[in-house]
């Protein structure tokens, strides 16, 4: 709760220095288990500030989904570890001017994700949730239960080592620092140990719920390409249809379109209303930047994103074979 | 016609007996989401399914539907029939939403010509479908039918009303392909009159728990008031226009046709599409009359509580709180309705 | 039931290139089927899908008219991925065609009646129908003045037509280009300005306008200031469009769908719908 209050002292604090124009959070959402981001200007309205496990949405898309909205403000946002990365990628991409944007990080201990938490109540509807930090309660009709934090969390925060903003103005309640994970490359090994086969037909279970909402793109800072390729129709790239063919190339181009670009927020597989896995693939091209470049997208604000870094001691062999 | 009761141990039977004349659908479980599949017994499918996690409209308008095949030779019109479709087990959201879409693609526009316009491939699944409606007697906290003319125990749009009583269905028979069916059934017996009192106080017990209504009467024409009204970019803000909301949507209709293949053969293919898309309104000159984010979230209510009951005296929508579940950044249509409702117009 | 997404099988009958980079050109399609010919009846305004199969379609507002049986005439601007293959077209080549969709220009409104006919650039294919079908049954109608305008001289279509239309006594034929160009001899200025100069008295006159947006937006406004009353000015519309039979839900202004309550619109209709032209 510390947190929050101070998070809301510190808002104010900036809206009432002029510091900032506008702050990017998360106020209470509609339903227990989503909280909503929240656009505010005066002072009054920061009290509806939350910060808990409901807060999964990566705010920083708000920067490059719709130039128009921010632009010309000083605009604080709240950030945690990977949404500080995707604020400091775009920055680097030039979406956004960091003199222009006041970070204000929060120590994350993980956020939901739905599909797991809905594992827990047996599909029943959930109609209070309380994050009580290492357990969380979860009420409905005829039901109470708790969960380990760790059991519902969304499979991005299980896999974080950096939970913390690493780049930001002022952080807001203790940081975590860096987060030993012995277990967080574990799915990516169990995918290469697999056969080609195996690799092709779990890859075709996932793409094939695919009803192309476009929910994973749209949620993503990272995808912020003014026509993207799936929308150019003159000429068309590719089909428009659910036939798994189409929606794995549109999966797999997304992929590489994001390759070193993406921060591993998790924020593309919460928001998919089908639940496919999208952060699988996402992560293991992450790691493959990682170790050919040695590049982890928006980490270091003095960096040099992979994509437009050229060093002549690096891994050519995916050109030469 | 009076209540009938199916024995719940018989309701594999029953569904054998609809698969007879008809590919009969149900709820079931596809990769962890609920939709309807085609099933051939109870087994088959989900029963604590409340509200499918897809819509039921993709039965009779699939996500992607071949219109014509061509080559060389000209143009084929797809295969336009079908068996028959039964859907067992479709809540009264759903089944309103048909009825609303059957409007749009079953209507027919006179032209000078003699055409009509008519949907042939709607038509053909929709016009021989028998619906088997179920009530809602656990409504969820994300349900509104009852703000939009609805309710959890509702009938419309079914040729068959049933109530989940225990340990028997009791089936209430609407339509005359109801009837039809209920009198040729050998696994039905006559309901009692008690059976025909729970099957009131399940309805009233329903309606008892679901939020107060708000009260959308005039909603349109607030929205053609309020149409160039800042409030608009408020709504908006927030929402990233992705389609989650428009595919999760049962009342959603909206399609673009594309062409498929190589050189001279292929497919004309219609696909949902939403109005969510900024290449949804594109036009090829770069031109594009709905450019703004805000400008087609506006489209997106103003055409369900707005355009349609103008055209047609109904909302779009039937309050299934798909849209409300589903959305990725939490933009609760009900909490848009009521900022709407409670919005004070500017003076201009 | 007739299938109303199935195209017919036309066959490209006559290409004529309008301008001189070769962006606009005339199509005259003629049916394949003698009893699809016969079952095709429209009215000038109303507009048809042409099927590139492979590629799409595209909505075209039809250019003939009724009164000429033998072909379906259709000016293309060479936009998109659909148009660009339209102009691979030769003589010969089969097309698909939808139609005829939307509605039409009050053709029988206007009997008895003067007619304003205001046009701009390529959106001049439905006025052609229209003047031609006006012209057919010429004793019908009182007084016509067409007013067309261009960017520059090149720009006009029908360009043949044009200069027959104006030898005639029976039309007041006015023809306009933005700016002043060397050998231009006729008028120079927007179609709305030329509108307010030469436009009839609004009594007992039918205003039809259909040109690019803004030339409409401009024109409006020019014709209720000089006392045209909302019912009796006409426009029509364009949106992007798919299925053209309103069920595909892209192409609506407000609760109407042009495919199918337009193209043709009446200026009283139009102030009744929330989004604007």
């Amino acid at each position: 709760m510390n947190v929050v209050n101070d998070l809301r002292k510190t808002i104010k604090k900036l809206l009432a220095e002029k510091k900032i124009d506008l702050f990017v959070g998360w106020e209470k959402g509609s339903l227990p288990m989503a909280a909503t981001p929240i656009f505010i200007t005066n002072e009054d309205e920061a009290d509806r500030i939350v910060f808990d496990i409901t807060c999964g949405n990566n705010l920083s898309v708000y920067f490059t989904k719709d130039k128009k909205q921010f632009a010309d403000k000083k605009v604080g946002i709240a950030v945690k570890g990977c949404d500080a990365r995707s604020v400091v990628l775009n920055i680097l991409e030039k979406q956004i001017d960091r003199a222009n944007v006041v970070m204000v990080g929060v120590p994350c201990h993980g956020v939901l994700d739905k599909k797991k938490v809905l594992a827990k109540t047996d599909g029943r509807e959930v109609l209070e949730l309380i994050d009580g930090g290492d357990t969380v309660t979860l009420k409905g009709n005829g039901y109470e239960l708790s969960s380990d934090r760790s059991e519902i969390l969304s499979s991005s925060c299980l896999s974080c080592i950096y939970p913390d903003a690493q780049e930001y103005d002022i952080f807001v309640g203790e940081p975590r620092g860096e987060v030993p994970n012995e277990n967080r490359l574990k799915e990516i090994k169990e995918f290469e140990a697999m056969s080609t086969s195996e690799k092709w037909a779990s890859t075709r279970a996932e793409y094939e719920k695919c009803i192309r909402c476009y929910a994973c793109r749209n949620v993503c800072p990272s995808c912020y390409c003014n026509v993207c390729f799936v929308d150019q129709n003159d000429p068309a790239w590719i089909g428009n249809t659910c036939d798994f063919t189409d929606s794995m190339v549109f999966h797999i181009i997304r992929n590489l379109h994001v390759a070193g670009r993406c921060v591993e927020c998790g924020a593309c597989e919460r928001a998919c209303p089908m639940d496919i896995n999208l952060l699988l693939l996402n992560r293991k091209v992450a790691m493959e930047v990682k170790d050919r470049f040695g590049d982890v997208a928006g980490l270091d604000i003095n960096g040099k994103p992979a994509m437009v870094d050229f060093r002549e001691d690096e891994k050519q062999d995916f050109i030469m074979g | 016609m009076n209540m009938v009761r199916l024995d719940k141990q018989k309701l594999n039977d029953f569904i054998r007996e609809l698969s007879a004349e008809y590919s009969v659908y149900a709820p079931g479980k596809t990769n962890g989401k609920t939709e309807f599949i085609p099933v051939e017994s109870s087994d088959e499918i989900d029963f604590n399914s409340h509200v499918t996690d897809m819509f039921p409209k993709g039965i009779f308008f699939p996500p992607a539907e071949v219109l014509f095949e061509y080559d060389e030779d000209g143009v084929r019109e797809a295969q336009t029939s079908h068996r028959p479709i039964a859907v067992w087990g479709m809540r009264s959201c759903d089944a309103r939403s048909l009825v609303m879409l059957d409007r749009v693609f079953g209507s027919a526009i006179q032209m000078p010509d003699n055409k009509n316009f008519q949907d042939p491939y709607w038509k053909e699944k929709y016009d021989n479908s028998l619906i088997f409606g179920i009530a809602c007697n656990e409504p969820l906290s994300t349900c509104f039918c009852n703000w939009l003319g609805g309710g959890p125990h509702n009938r419309d749009g079914m040729d068959v009303f049933v109530v989940d009583a225990g340990d028997v269905y009791l089936m209430e028979p609407l339509s005359d392909k109801g009837i039809e069916i209920i009198n040729s059934s050998s696994c039905l017996t006559n309901a009692t009159g008690k059976d025909e009192a729970l099957a009131v106080k399940l309805a009233s017990d329903a309606e008892s728990m679901m939020t107060a209504p708000l009260d959308t009467g005039g909603l349109g024409e607030k929205l053609t008031a309020i149409y160039d009204e800042p409030i608009w970019s408020e709504i908006s803000a927030k929402c990233v226009n992705c389609g989650a909301c428009t595919f999760s949507c049962p009342t959603c209709h909206c399609f673009d046709v594309q062409d498929e293949g190589k050189g001279k053969k292929g497919k004309r293919v219609r696909i949902w599409d939403s109005c969510m898309f900024p290449i949804f309104t594109m036009e090829a000159s770069g031109h594009n009359p709905r450019a703004l984010s805000s400008e087609r979230v506006r489209q997106r209510i103003m055409h369900k509580y707005s355009y349609y009951p103008e055209n047609y005296g109904e909302n779009l929508c039937t309050g299934c709180g798909r849209c409300v579940m589903v959305c990725p950044v939490n933009l609760d249509i009900r909490e848009v309705l009521k900022r709407i409702i409670a919005y004070k117009e500017q003076v201009i | 039931m007739a299938n109303p997404y199935i195209p017919l099988q036309m066959k490209v009958q006559r290409i004529e290139t309008e301008d001189p980079d070769r962006t606009l050109r005339t199509y005259d399609l003629t049916f394949l089927n003698e009893s699809e010919k016969e079952a095709f009846r429209y009215l000038p305004g109303q507009f048809c899908e042409i099927s590139i199969l492979g590629k799409g379609e595209s909505p075209f507002g039809i250019a003939s008219s009724p009164t000429e049986p033998d072909y379906l005439r259709f000016t293309v601007n060479r936009t998109g991925s659909v148009t660009n293959d339209i102009h691979y077209l030769r003589n010969g080549d089969i097309v698909g065609m939808r139609g005829p969709l939307g509605n039409w220009y009050p053709v029988e409104d206007m009997k008895g009646m003067n007619v304003l006919i205001v046009g701009g650039g390529f959106a001049f294919t439905t006025l052609r129908s229209l003047l031609i079908y006006l012209l057919d049954s010429r004793d019908d109608y009182m007084d016509i003045t067409v007013i067309y305008g261009a960017r520059n001289p090149d720009l006009f279509i029908y360009k043949d037509e044009i200069a027959t239309w104006k030898q005639r006594d029976d039309i007041q034929f006015h023809v306009t280009i933005d700016k002043l160009v060397d050998g231009w001899t006729e008028k120079t200025g927007f179609v709305p300005t030329v509108t307010q100069e030469v436009a009839p008295s609004p009594d007992n006159t039918m205003a039809i306008v259909c040109g690019p947006p803004i030339m409409i937006k401009y024109t409006l406004p020019v014709l209720t200031e000089l006392g045209f009353p909302d019912e009796r000015i006409y426009t029509s519309l364009e949106r992007r469009m798919k299925c053209g039979i309103g069920k595909c839900g892209r192409c609506n202004i407000g609760s109407k769908y042009i495919c199918i309550d337009g193209p043709v619109f009446s200026m009283a209709e139009l102030k009744k719908i929330p989004e604007t032209v």
